[in-house]
């Protein structure tokens, strides 16, 4: 049986560049819902993305900049992008070269259909 | 603690000398006060457990509650390395900072402690104290951080002790990592005269900047002053340590709070690095993130991090670049510096 979240995984997925998109918990990092291409390691992707998540958004706070929406992280090798709602992020890993505009946008759309 | 307390973890240390009930011993023995005993035990706990943050934490905590701020820093240092997220230690080094007149360091270390558990209300004011002293100072080479004067310590001091209506993690109160125990406030508040006539010829181990980076005459603060958007955005470079090395964050009320914007953002880039190392997706470039009130863009540069935020609505794609040429700007001023 699919879950609630699996149509926004398997959208957000589609995009070129796109390897992998879970919703996971906040707070423990466990994935929720995802779709992964062969080879990603969904569970360190979530655990980890969520931990940077979870601490940008504290530390946003903390520094008086309010709620934490939309984070990109770049590296050598890939992409991490993430939303967050209250509960749940959803998390996007991304080749280099995606798009990350689109992405940004698609995540955004994705994170209102959050509960 | 009881003394039969102390007597089953001793005897439970000599059965297992490998055990880390080493750790509550000592603190056991920290709390009753024996502490030439609790350090025997910490610093055997630490030779024991050379990889366990407590283990030194303990030791730095015994350090200064004897007043050896040398092997408290140092202490505390070593926990940072290990764990570079740890609260205590970075409570620890906020009020020995503060102690010392190093408020910039005092100040990154609290907002760093602050941004590890924001819960923490004892946290928020004592980095509100160190704020105040801040703002008291007005010479020249007291805002390079260079230790202030006798008088300005005591006067922290008695702003943190005496007058603060609330309870103060400068001054002696309860554990501020949440077990309850006697801090390490109240270790160093116990020695605050010794830390007073010893402040002008103490040692002091190496967590900030090098002075010459900090002289007025390189105006530090004005670094990426015409590559911003007016008063919307700033620009700030941090050293390993969260400490700011250029760069300014001036807020509403006209107060420069990059030390504490710092400090509070700085822990990003630390976990950013972790994740990298495990997600073997090579070295972390840039860190962009969207808040209600700012767009924030984050680089290794390095060793340590620069940071750009813009308030809202300015578009995350110009922070960027922003982003890329205060990186540029960055590196010639380092050098040059």
């Amino acid at each position: 049986m699919a879950s609630p979240f699996a149509q926004v995984t398997e959208s957000l997925i589609r995009h070129r560049g796109v390897l992998g998109a879970m919703i996971v918990g906040v707070d423990d990092g466990m994935i929720v819902e995802s779709t992964l291409q062969i080879g990603v390691n969904g569970n360190a992707f979530a655990a980890l993305s969520a931990s940077l998540y979870r601490k940008a958004r504290r530390s946003a706070a903390a520094a008086g900049f309010g709620a934490t929406g939309f984070l990109e992280l770049t590296a050598e090798q890939g992409r991490v992008c993430a939303a967050g709602a209250e509960e749940l992020v959803i998390i996007v890993v991304c080749e280099p070269r995606v798009n990350v505009g689109m992405v940004r946008v698609e995540l955004l759309r994705a994170v209102e259909q959050l509960p | 603690m009881a003394s039969d307390d102390i007597r089953t973890m001793s005897e439970a240390l000599a059965a297992d000398p490998s055990s880390l009930i080493v750790l509550p011993l000592g603190e056991a023995l920290r709390r009753r006060g024996e502490l030439d005993v609790a350090l025997r035990v910490a610093m055997r706990g630490a030779e024991r457990h050379p990889l366990v943050p407590d283990a030194h934490d303990l030791l730095a905590r015994i350090s200064a509650d004897r007043g050896d701020l040398d092997h408290a820093i140092a202490g505390w240092e070593q926990v940072l390395r290990l764990e570079p997220l740890h609260g205590g230690a970075r409570k620890g080094l906020g009020f020995v900072c503060f102690q010392l007149g190093r408020l910039e360091e005092a100040a990154a270390h609290l907002g760093a402690a602050l941004a590890a558990d924001p819960g923490d209300p004892t946290l928020a004011v004592a980095l509100e104290t160190v704020r105040d002293a801040l703002r008291q100072r007005t010479d020249a080479s007291e805002r390079a951080t260079m230790p202030v004067k006798r008088s300005a310590v005591s006067a922290g001091l008695e702003s943190a002790t005496t007058t603060s209506p609330e309870p103060s993690p400068l001054s002696p109160a309860p554990d501020a990592r949440g077990t309850g125990s006697p801090p390490a406030g109240a270790a160093v508040g116990a020695v605050v005269g010794a830390v007073v006539g010893a402040v002008a010829g103490i040692g002091r181990p190496t967590t900030g900047l090098p002075y010459e980076l900090r002289s007025p005459e390189a105006d530090s603060g004005a670094v990426f002053d015409d590559l911003l958007e007016g008063q919307r955005s700033a620009a700030l470079l941090l050293d390993g340590d969260g400490l700011v090395l250029a760069g300014r964050y001036v807020a509403a009320d006209g107060r420069d709070v990059a030390a504490d914007i710092g400090a509070q953002l700085s822990g990003i880039s630390d976990e950013a690095g972790r994740a990298m190392r495990h997600l073997g997706l090579g070295q972390w470039r840039q860190i962009v993130f969207e808040t209600e009130a700012a767009s924030v863009a984050m680089a290794p540069s390095q060793d340590g991090v620069l940071l750009v935020a813009a308030a809202r609505p300015i578009p995350l794609g110009f922070v960027r670049r922003v982003l890329e040429r205060a990186l540029e700007r960055a590196l010639d001023w380092v050098e040059r510096s």
